[in-house]
């Protein structure tokens, strides 16, 4: 724990000694602001620097660092004029941040520069690093603006469960991509609470002109399944082809058998468990579930049916 | 805590000042913080305070002490221990705040400790953007990204096989990371899902190989998942009127649209992976045929099955 806080105080210490030094004369209200200091945290962090330098320790070897009025002084530190350099965790995170934001359409130009200068730095060249989110839909432009603006908007909807089409009035809190898919959350009139939506389902959103009051802390961009009451289960076996769906989907991991994963699904419809097995083919033995099995049956007799086969 | 503070900013101090091998009895004898302790005390101490520094990404090695390799020393190199200076703008370093703000890894933000290396927030200009999620980052993508920028071979067991590869680069691409790069004895770069891979060793020579001029990561993992493979089939696909917006959406660049009076879509395509493929194709339920070539209406029958 005293590591950990050591750990960040040292490593804010490393970040701020090299700024300080190519701006001299620079304020204690910007150096606080931008490394997040109070002005006696500052104060605390250059004591300690003030003490500290190279062996033989007098006055000649130590560092200088002090607040003097407004302004902050570091001195006899050239060792430290130079910020450590990102370890490949941090750099590949940030670079991938900055490359998936890119790559969605809705960055500032300056992310733009700001990553192929970080890039030039890190990577050998530009061609080794790509990061793709899906391409924003244009609706997702649209509902992130109607989510700023704090207005409603009523969204034609195809559910991934039954495929049915719902108008349905929405107040719109974020729009966000995760796992290959955009999303939009929000709280649903229809359903009376909060919901995500994939954003590739909604056929039509239009603006409503009415406004309402975004949540102070709209919940994190992540697809959540919470279990309802009506849930649909099914233990599942995943062949060889089918392992994946262990990683992709959020299951429960049961006991193996016969050498291969056994998962617990969880879905709000058996249509979707239905349409996974029926995708999976050889690949999935359903172990439970008698509703999905009936899901599965009803789609393969209607995928013959259309095929003309039946 | 502040004389822990003040005893690793000596360390570090001596070691940069230094730039040669220093033992660790050098480093008790010399650093001020050090010298009062016993000998286990200090080397619990030392331990420690190395972990630390190592956390922190300060790059420190052991290297013999002389030429006769006796002794080992710890060494930490100036040009090792800094950050080549990206030149970033104020503008521009608000933008990477903001992207790692929005982009997480798993519901993970990156680290704003980061941040602290490449000069602190400036203070921020507005401009909300969407949300991002890449996924949860899996556990070899740090080691996989040095190998790639230190063009290190790497070992790994993938698909119950042993592979050697020259990792080219990664991609991210629909919720995963891709390894791409061309297996030993082959030149045309793989894709390898980063997840999926096990028993990672990465070789211990740097600069193994180079990429071919031009190269660019991005191509070699395909924009819609049936066109991974080798050999493509032309195929033509209807898509029922009510759920032809939908399929629209998700077909890439390459599909000929042609659309029926009905509002029904026909789509032409090439295929290279029929079982990627067809288990989309599942997804529009019966609302979708395959309308040729009649291998691939009889693949997906098959994949389908009996009841």
């Amino acid at each position: 724990m005293t590591r950990e806080r050591t750990a960040v105080r040292l490593s804010r210490l490393l970040g701020m000694l090299p700024w300080v030094i190519a701006h001299p004369g620079v304020e204690v209200a910007e150096v606080c602001s931008r490394f997040g200091y109070t002005r006696a945290e500052l104060a605390r962090d250059l004591a300690a620097v003030f003490v500290s330098g190279l062996p033989g320790y007098g006055p000649g070897d130590l560092m200088v660092a002090y607040i003097d009025g407004d302004e902050v002084v570091v001195d006899l530190a050239d060792y430290f004029a130079r910020p450590m350099r990102l370890t490949a965790g941090e750099g590949l995170a940030l670079l991938a941040a900055g490359m998936a934001l890119e790559s969605s359409g809705a960055a500032p130009e300056a992310l733009r520069s700001a990553v192929a200068k970080l890039a030039a730095v890190l990577v050998p060249d530009d061609g080794t690093l790509a990061v793709d989110l899906p391409p924003a839909p244009e609706l997702a432009n649209a509902l992130n603006r109607a989510a700023e603006e704090g207005e409603v908007v009523r969204l034609v909807y195809t559910s991934l469960g039954r495929g049915e089409t719902s108008v349905r009035e929405v107040q719109p809190w974020r729009v966000f991509s995760t796992l290959g898919n955009w999303y939009l959350s929000g709280h649903c009139r229809l359903a009376g609470g909060e919901r995500v939506f994939r954003v590739d389902r909604i056929r039509e959103a239009r603006p409503t002109g009415e406004r309402f009051t975004p949540p102070a802390e709209p919940p994190p961009a992540t697809v959540r399944y919470a279990p309802g009451a009506d849930d649909v289960e099914a233990v599942i076996r995943l062949g060889p082809g089918a392992q994946w769906v262990a990683e992709y989907y959020p299951v429960q991991v049961l006991a193996p058998q016969e050498g291969q994963p056994v998962v617990r699904f969880t879905a709000p419809d058996a249509a979707v468990v239905g349409r996974l097995l029926v995708r999976l083919g050889s690949q999935a033995r359903l172990l439970e579930g008698p509703e999905a099995a009936a899901a599965a049956a009803d789609l393969r007799r209607r995928l013959r049916r259309r095929y003309g086969t039946a | 805590m502040q004389r822990v503070i003040e005893r690793l900013l000596n360390l570090l101090a001596f070691l940069l000042s230094t730039g040669r091998p220093v033992t660790a009895d050098e480093i008790r004898y010399t650093v001020a913080g050090y010298g009062q302790e016993g000998d286990d005390a200090f080397r619990r101490t030392f331990e420690r305070d190395k972990d630390l520094l190592r956390r922190l990404g300060v790059p420190l090695r052991l290297a013999p002490t002389d030429a006769w390799e006796v002794e080992q020393g710890y060494v930490l190199q100036g040009e090792e221990y800094a950050l080549p200076d990206p030149g970033l703008s104020d503008e521009e370093r608000a933008a990477l705040w903001l992207a790692a703000q929005v982009v997480r890894a798993g519901g993970q933000a990156p680290d704003q400790g980061v941040l602290f290396k490449l000069g602190g927030l400036p203070p921020m200009f507005g401009g909300a953007v969407l949300g991002a999620d890449l996924g949860e980052a899996p556990g070899e993508l740090e080691r996989l990204f040095e190998a790639v920028t230190e063009a290190r071979e790497v070992a790994f067991a993938y698909r119950g096989k042993p592979r050697r590869v020259r990792p080219y680069g990664l991609v991210h691409r629909r919720g995963h990371w891709y390894l791409v790069g061309p297996q030993r004895g082959e030149s045309e770069p793989r894709a390898f899902r980063v997840d999926r891979l096990s028993e990672l060793r990465v070789g211990s020579r740097p600069g193994a190989f180079t990429r071919p001029r031009g190269w660019r990561a991005g191509d070699a993992v395909p924009d819609t998942p049936w066109q991974a493979g080798e050999a493509a089939t032309e195929v033509t696909v209807r898509f029922d009127p009510e759920i032809a917006w939908w399929a629209r959406r998700q077909l890439g660049r390459e599909a000929v649209l042609t659309e029926e009076p009905g509002g029904g879509l026909v789509a032409r395509l090439r295929v290279a992976s029929v079982e990627a493929f067809v288990s989309w194709m599942v997804g529009f339920e019966d609302r979708a045929e395959v309308l040729q070539p009649p291998e691939l209406r009889q693949a997906l029958l098959n994949h389908v099955g009996l009841p």
